[in-house]
């Protein structure tokens, strides 16, 4: 069967026509070029985009990487998905959305062999085979930074042990002092965790309503429902937020690096034998039938190299943890204590792995509905 | 000078206006009916999939929040249309009347205001609003207390940013509507004994009408389509038409449901402006009659 693909004119076909035609002319009148730089295009996440990170790359394998940066992660897939993906390369965005891309034949699945010494620099969490980002047996894309969703605290004005569970976001002493992040599902699955639904699994009626329940009562104590990171932020240092919920340490880092050392964020203990974080994570793909495969498989090896892992940690707006071991010795104890990564792992293991959750429309729809409902 | 009425059936007429015509149909028409298109069609695992359903109109129709925060973003616009209109009635009577030598000073510093990014003065409201900010810290070194006023991430707050960054657009019109006013007009009825109250109430008013209703009409149809204030300085817990469709092109990726809404505003909008447009044109033909 013939790719239907192939038979729609998209961006990198009309360059290779136009391209093939001033070839052709040039040909007529000029012997000899200079030799021309590799054209790429990078979708990604604000930070990914670091010259200090890019411009090695570039000066290393003579490209050009165009970057499209991504300011929230459905709507680049819906982007890619819209027909994008045939214009561009390379992706770096959330694992779940990542992880569609193999499956709906937006990126190419990768050959664990052959990112085998990548895989060996990672920590044990992320070696090959890493379920979170494979489908039937076959990975889509690398893990390129982490973190975890929790309740991110002021402790100049709360304690983190009020923190040990989500119950403050329903106590009348926090009304109108709880912020939450409007970043997709994040803050959903937190509240249905609390809730006692594993919101991951396959979900019936009753569960739903509960979720309901649980985000009806979190929006009588909601402030304010926040996507911009610098309200959510100053709101917390002032302390008219008490807390950031469905945020966790992407809120954090950036503070910390400023020496906020104040700011933190946890993970509640279990509950009802459910963990109640969730653990994040942006991967970086191959977009389907890339012009430069063998470019964009170094360009994911590069972002995932211990230097450029550190670089990639490390940004002007927010400061992420990353899957490289080999990188850890890289960071100064300052970029440690910034990035909590004493308490990583106790984080880790108090959480879910976030993924594609069966009924996350249902649940989009319902948060949707009870924001509505809520004023 | 004689105007010449000509009917639209007229070639130069419509010679003259086929550019127009042309953009229009290829830049809003076209774009419109695929939104129609797209509305019926469906979505699997967040793609388009090119199918003929009604299911998206009848989630429409059988979901009451989306009718919820249409209903909030038709009142809150019609409020905020209301507020700019008796902001900015006294504000250019005085540009044009009272203050006619500081006239091209206030003129600068509104278009400056106006020129100012959107997204810039709203968080500076924020910042100016907020419980630890300018205002509070004014009206607590007058003696009121810490946190005098809480309304940052409220209604209230969001019809502040909309009216705020709305003003301008009912300044102008209006403004530009008295200035035509033949001076010599209100001087008859203050000849007459008018006083100042009825001669605006009869002479000024009527004769500013037709830039309320225009002032009217684009504070409406822009405060519509208000995204930053009611996100920003609401707080978004209140979310108008704008950011229920934002959430649900982009958080909820259902691109038809999308379309659904932004043809459901665009035919109230366009519905009210048109039964708006009505009223106004019967009170200006009965004014007229009343004057013959």
């Amino acid at each position: 069967m013939t790719h239907p693909k192939k038979h729609l004119t998209d961006r990198r076909s009309v360059l290779r026509g136009g391209a093939a035609a001033l070839g052709a002319a040039a040909l007529g009148g000029i012997a000899s070029r200079a030799h021309a730089a590799t054209d790429m295009r990078y979708m990604c996440w604000e930070g990914y985009d670091k010259p200090s990170i890019l411009d090695p790359f570039e000066a290393a394998n003579d490209a050009n990487v165009a970057v499209d940066l991504i300011t929230d992660s459905a709507g680049g897939f819906a982007k890619l998905a819209a027909g994008g993906y045939r214009d561009f390369d390379v992706v770096s965005s959330d694992s779940p959305w990542i992880a569609r891309m193999g499956p709906a034949g937006i990126c190419d699945y990768l050959d664990d062999a052959e990112f085998a010494d990548v895989y060996d620099d990672f920590y044990p969490q992320f070696r090959a085979p890493f379920a979170p980002l494979q489908y039937e047996g076959q990975t889509t894309g690398l893990p390129t930074r982490w973190g975890w969703v929790g309740p991110t605290v002021n402790t100049n004005f709360d304690k983190v042990e009020t923190w040990a569970s989500y119950d403050p976001c329903f106590d009348p002493a926090y009304r109108d002092k709880i912020c939450v992040l409007d970043w997709g599902d994040w803050p959903i699955m937190p509240m249905a965790l609390h809730a006692g639904i594993d919101p991951y699994q396959e979900l019936g009626d009753a569960e739903l309503k509960e979720i309901r329940m649980v985000l009806r009562a979190l929006f009588k104590n909601t402030r304010a429902l926040v996507g911009d990171l610098s309200v959510a932020q100053k709101g917390l240092m002032d302390g008219s937020f008490r807390a950031l919920i469905g945020g966790g340490s992407y809120c954090t880092s950036a503070l910390r690096k400023d020496g906020q050392d104040h700011i933190l964020s946890i993970v509640p203990e279990p509950k009802n034998g459910l963990k109640q974080g969730i653990i994040w994570m942006e991967a970086t793909g191959i977009l389907k039938d890339t012009d430069n495969p063998e470019l964009s498989k170094k360009l994911v090896k590069h972002m995932v190299s211990p230097d450029v892992a550190v670089e990639l940690a490390w940004t002007e707006a927010t400061c992420n943890l990353v899957p490289s071991q080999a990188a850890e010795a890289k960071f100064t104890d300052e970029q440690k204590s910034a990035l909590q990564m004493d308490y990583m792992w106790e984080a880790w293991e108090k959480s879910h792995f976030h993924s594609v959750a069966p009924n996350i429309d249902d649940m989009l729809a319902i948060f949707q509905e009870e924001l509505a409902a809520s004023n | 000078m004689r105007i010449i009425r000509k009917s639209w059936t007229d070639p130069g007429l419509l010679l003259a206006t086929l550019p127009l015509t042309a953009i229009m149909a290829f830049f809003f028409l076209i774009p419109l009916v695929m939104t129609a298109l797209l509305s019926f069609q469906g979505t699997q695992y967040y793609r388009l999939i090119w199918t003929w359903s009604s299911d998206t109109w009848v989630d429409v129709f059988t979901h009451w929040h989306y009718w919820s925060i249409i209903i909030r973003t038709l009142t809150m616009a019609l409020i905020c249309v209301v507020l700019c209109v008796l902001i900015s009635l006294p504000v250019s009577y005085a540009m044009v009347h009272r203050v006619r030598s500081l006239e091209n000073h206030i003129t600068i510093l509104i278009v400056f205001a106006f020129l100012t990014d959107a997204v810039l003065k709203t968080f500076g409201w924020v910042l100016f609003l907020d419980r630890t900010g300018v205002m509070n810290g004014a009206l607590s070194a007058l003696g009121f207390g810490p946190q005098a006023t809480d309304i940052l991430f409220t209604p209230v707050a969001t019809m502040l940013g909309m009216v705020y960054n709305l003003l301008p657009y009912t300044i102008f019109c209006i403004y530009l509507s008295m200035k035509r006013i033949d001076r010599d007009l209100m001087l008859a009825a203050y000849d007459a004994g008018a006083s100042r109250f009825r001669t605006f109430w009869e002479i000024t008013l009527p004769l500013a009408r037709p830039g309320i209703f225009a002032g009217a009409i684009l504070v409406f149809v822009l405060a519509l389509g208000v995204f930053l204030e009611p996100k920003v300085m609401g707080g978004g817990t209140s979310p108008m038409a704008a950011e229920l469709i934002r959430q649900t092109f982009e958080t909820r990726v259902n691109w038809p449901l999308g379309a659904a809404l932004t043809l459901v505003i665009i035919v109230i909008g366009t519905a009210t402006l048109a039964v708006a447009g009505l009223a106004a044109h019967r009170a200006t033909k009965a004014a007229a009659e009343s004057t013959e």
